[in-house]
């Protein structure tokens, strides 16, 4: 007898939850046949940070809806949960054979990407920032944050200069190879603004540049200590290469202004990946931009119009990889937001408009003098040329090496040396 | 061996019940987010079990979770809330990584997991009966002792020299073979089945299984009848110890592509926590934790399908198996309270 009202209650759900997923569901489908005829299909596997990180995650996605709408394909996100979601994902997406291209965020997929890639031969992938060189249907889309980041260092190393001032700091992640091209570049930079101070000027200054990894991306906290460490010894600028501990760098520099009764640097942060200037007006004097935007959309770009080739797509300053972020950067980063988080990050900063954002963004600008934006974009020239080379350690003992190198030619003839060898 | 049909009736029930709650309230949820639940539930079985490699995604999900599942439900049945199996993972992998560095072979990595998982398990063990230590204190503190010096291990012992984004990795000669081709399922899977097995075995055919339930039920009684409860105890620790410690070496054993521990030990970090709600929904049972270790598969497995096919995002299906699981977990839950509240 209990067992049949057991039996009764059971086919009543299943029958109420047909029912319901029935007639609510029915709006989802309708409009699904209203959809546009696709030319064809890509898609995006995120790592475990996915969307909503403001950087990484954001910006591939920002390239692929991009490409998507341009050349009137459909996209498809996945996220994952773990680690150990990579694999299936990406196979669950090759297994379909449907895709043009498909892309995945961050070089913790890479020993994925290289299986699956070998399973299907005729699936095109792509990954950011994981070096798979040798597979014809595999494109590893790199950056050369040494080529950045040497834009950065002049800045940093100038400015100090200017003020009277020998020291600036990093503050990174965790000690990986990506993070030496980093602090490779950035060393470069500064020793190449200590040449041009010279040069300009007449007066000798060694600006001896401190890196502090935390060994962390994710934990603002260490980022903030060793930023008020570095602020004790004296940095000028500090340059954050550590996602979101770098977030305590911000911190920390504000926190140091407001002591001084200042709401401007110098000292100043510098932001990277994305153009993060905006996160606290006035701290930030610039960010180093990563474009994985610009890498996603010419994978796909490439995938779909027939020009395909696998192999390492490196986008340095000449491709627009990589950059010092402007004004119309951050105003673009900032109106990619949504209107919500837009009101809400304005009256959180203080500000009653966009405009008194910017504005605040431009005057934050006018505390460098000209001469020394337009040494940074002299440098830069020199590099898109190739007349200049900027080093890229990759190994412990290239990073030191370059540690130890006291002007920039000494780095360029190391730079050289690891070309060759 | 005699099973006794009558009484997985009643649990098997309520189970399958909490289930069709969970499936009806998610899909409720998912309806007034605007997804289409029906097009969202197809997608996620038809994408863990439609296909040969469906299975493959759910059974190679499950089997890290069934062992970890067991270190709960070992000690439930003993009367202990055992949730060490977390950091029991960490130091199954590790010394699963060492030893088939040092011997290439699979018995030497298992044999690396369970002892790992027997020290590491011997501190709450100790600390419960020389100086009476709750377990659920000294194994939520001792998780987070595991994961610093897991942590310090994987970056500075043993980090593989041309990637330091992960450790040094298990050679090929110690790897489970796949099962299937060109899926992530290896024969890993059969070690969790047949621990599960042995457990059982252990729990209701011999005698140091009765003794470790009685205690579970009644640990005066037990004192009474003769049986020591600090026995009991540590039995019940250092075979859940063993079952964690086997999870973290089939996890690096037993999974393409790595087999390695990767940086923050992404790829093997959760898996004592899920532990606890699969041994929940298997009511503490061995033979139930091997089917809800696979039912927690599917829906890990689905969750990729979901995405893809009916566009739903992780997060949303994330929610949908939060709410399966607590109505899933509800009765087991009860019952483990009321347990609890008897003693």
């Amino acid at each position: 007898m209990k067992n049949k009202g057991l039996a009764v209650f059971l086919v009543g759900i299943l029958l109420f939850s047909v029912a319901v997923s029935g007639c609510i569901g029915g709006g989802g489908t309708e409009t699904q046949t209203s959809t546009p005829q696709y030319a064809g299909k890509i898609a995006v596997v995120y790592d475990v940070g996915g969307r909503g990180d403001l950087s990484f995650n954001d910006m591939a996605y920002l390239g692929a809806s991009r490409a998507a709408k341009d050349f009137n394909l459909e996209l498809k996100e996945v996220q994952s949960n773990s680690e150990s979601d990579y694999l299936p994902n990406l196979r669950s997406l090759a297994r379909k054979g449907e895709y043009d291209i498909i892309i995945a965020v961050g070089f913790m997929m890479t020993d994925a990407i290289k299986q699956v890639a070998d399973e299907f031969p005729n699936q095109k992938f792509a990954i950011v920032d994981g070096f798979v060189p040798d597979k014809p249907n595999v494109m590893s889309i790199l950056f050369k944050e040494n080529e950045g980041s040497a834009l950065i260092g002049a800045l940093a190393g100038l400015i100090a200069a200017n003020d009277g001032k020998d020291r600036v700091g990093a503050v990174l992640g965790i000690e990986i190879p990506v993070l030496y091209k980093f602090e490779s570049g950035y060393r470069f930079g500064v020793a190449w603004a200590e040449d041009y101070y010279k040069q300009k000027t007449g007066k000798d200054v060694n600006i001896e540049v401190l890196s502090t990894y935390t060994g962390e991306f994710n934990d603002p906290a260490k980022g903030k200590t060793a930023a008020q460490a570095q602020l004790g010894q004296g940095a000028w600028v500090i340059y954050q290469i550590a996602g979101a501990t770098g977030q305590g760098v911000f911190d920390a520099v504000y926190e140091y202004l407001q002591s001084q009764g200042k709401d401007m640097g110098p000292p100043f942060a510098v932001g990277v990946d994305s153009a993060q200037d905006w996160i606290k007006p006035g701290v930030i004097i610039a960010s180093m931009m990563k474009r994985v935007d610009v890498g996603v959309y010419k994978a796909v770009e490439m995938a779909v119009k027939g020009n395909w080739q696998g192999g390492v797509m490196e986008l340095g300053l000449k491709e627009g990889g990589v950059g010092v972020s402007t004004i119309d950067d951050v105003k673009e980063m900032f109106n990619s937001l949504s209107e919500e988080t837009k009101k809400q990050k304005l009256k959180e900063l203080g500000f009653t408009s966009e405009d008194e954002l910017f504005a605040k963004l431009e005057e934050t600008r006018k505390q460098v003098p000209d001469w020394i934006w337009n040494a940074v974009k002299e440098l830069e020239e020199k590099i898109k040329s190739g007349e200049i080379k900027v080093p890229m350690a990759t190994t412990k003992d290239q990073i030191e090496a370059l540690r130890n190198a006291q002007t920039w030619q000494e780095m360029e003839e190391l730079a050289k040396q690891w070309e060759s060898s | 061996m005699r099973v006794d049909i009558k009484g997985f009736a009643k649990p098997l029930v309520e189970s399958l019940i909490a289930i069709v709650i969970g499936i009806v309230v998610g899909g409720i949820i998912l309806a007034f987010s605007g997804y289409s639940p029906v097009k969202a539930y197809v997608a996620l079985f038809d994408g863990a079990v439609g296909s040969k490699y469906g299975w493959a995604m759910t059974l190679s999900a499950a089997t890290p979770i069934i062992l970890t599942a067991l270190t709960f439900g070992i000690g439930a049945r003993t009367g202990l809330f055992n949730i060490g199996g977390e950091g029991t993972v960490y130091f199954g992998a590790i010394a699963a990584i060492l030893l088939t560095n040092l011997w290439g072979n699979i018995l030497m990595g298992l044999l690396g997991g369970i002892i790992a998982g027997i020290a590491w398990m011997a501190i709450p063990a100790f600390l419960k009966v020389l100086r009476g230590v709750n377990e659920v204190v000294s194994t939520i503190m001792l998780n987070w002792m595991a994961y610093f010096i897991a942590l310090y291990i994987v970056l500075q012992k043993i980090p593989n020299p041309e990637d330091p984004n992960k450790t040094i990795a298990v050679p090929a000669s110690a790897r489970f073979p796949i099962i299937m081709k060109g899926s992530e399922l290896s024969w890993a899977f059969a070690i969790s089945v047949i621990a599960a097995l042995i457990t059982y075995y252990i729990l209701w055919h011999t005698e140091l299984g009765y003794e470790l339930r009685v205690s579970g039920y009644n640990e005066r009684a037990a004192r009474y009848g003769g049986i020591n409860p600090k026995k009991a105890v540590i039995w019940s620790f250092l075979l859940g110890g063993i079952m964690s410690g086997l999870a973290g070496a089939t996890e690096v054993m037993g999974r393409p592509p790595s087999y390695a521990i990767s940086q923050g030990m992404a790829n093997i970090y959760g898996y004592g926590f899920d532990g606890i709600g699969v041994s929940l929904v298997g009511r503490n049972h061995p033979l139930g934790i091997i089917f809800s270790g696979i039912f927690f598969g599917m829906l890990k497995a689905g969750a990729t399908a979901m995405q893809i096919e009916a566009g739903v995002p992780l997060e949303m299906v994330r929610m949908v198996q939060g709410v399966i699981v607590v109505a899933v977990a509800v009765p087991g839950l009860l019952d483990l309270l009321k347990r609890v509240v008897r003693r």
